[in-house]
């Protein structure tokens, strides 16, 4: 079952890349996401996977398909005809040089685990209570950037030419 | 090291490498923060197995969300300056960015 929610999310990643639609490619994500949520609530990490569910399976797509409907104009942007031909080989490589290396490359890496003590509360508020100052500095500088970028360009002093 | 994780790193490194396939190849621009949404994935998948295996579920998770939550400002910040190059360019095509190229 493990094994199956990896390859629908490995698959629908591959579709996302490869589809030349762009809301076809969006939606793929969003059901890459769902994957991967499922993925999290069967190792117990429920947070994470509500967060997936939520934020990148909902709000990103929704994000994605806005900006689409937004700039979709008549010209087809020409994507190189020869990903039919390179991506099934880039991939059968990579899946190659994973089976052949990964083993011994996780291998080498030292146990250096400690027992976690306290709740997930007590994690996030307590011992990464910075994370969490850097995180609303994040979403408030994507904030501005947006609207920065977004604000009218007639109230620009120089008249409104500035584009 | 146990089969699991090594099984799900596996995962990862194929996410991460076809995220890094759509950044090289792809000309869309939306393609390409598509791309960056795959390898997000792959570093999301590593954080949790890592954490599930090690016994370090928690932290891993507020990681995890620490991750989504810059990856949506990322995202909305990319999205809406590839608005405002479409309205200007009238494309989505990165090769015409070539502005600053000199």
């Amino acid at each position: 079952m493990h094994l199956m929610l990896l390859i629908g999310l490995v698959i629908f990643c591959a579709l996302a890349i490869l589809v030349r639609d762009l809301l076809k490619a969006a939606i793929s994500l969003a059901a890459a996401s769902i994957f991967l949520a499922i993925v999290f609530f069967r190792m117990n990490a429920v947070y994470a996977g509500v967060f997936e569910l939520s934020v990148v399976a909902g709000l990103i797509t929704v994000l994605f398909i806005t900006a689409i409907a937004l700039t979709r104009s008549d010209e087809h942007v020409p994507e190189s005809s020869y990903h039919k031909f390179i991506f099934p080989l880039f991939f059968l490589g990579l899946l190659l040089i994973d089976i052949l290396v990964m083993k011994s490359l996780l291998g080498r890496i030292p146990a250096i685990s400690s027992p976690e003590a306290g709740t997930f509360g007590e994690i996030m508020w307590k011992e990464r209570s910075l994370d969490l100052i850097g995180q609303i500095g994040a979403i408030f500088a994507g904030v501005l950037a947006v609207l920065a970028l977004f604000r009218s360009s007639d109230k620009s002093p120089q008249g409104g030419k500035h584009e | 090291m146990n089969n699991f994780w090594i099984l799900n790193m596996g995962a990862v490194a194929l996410l991460i490498g076809i995220g890094i396939y759509g950044l090289l190849t792809m000309k869309n621009m939306v393609k390409l923060l598509i791309g960056i949404e795959i390898i997000a994935k792959g570093v999301t998948l590593a954080l949790i197995v890592t954490g599930a295996t090690k016994g370090n579920l928690m932290l891993a998770q507020s990681l995890v969300i620490s991750v989504i939550v810059i990856d949506v400002a990322v995202l909305a910040t990319a999205l809406a300056i590839i608005i405002r190059i479409n309205r200007h360019t009238k494309s989505l095509d990165v090769r015409k960015l070539t502005k600053l190229k000199g």
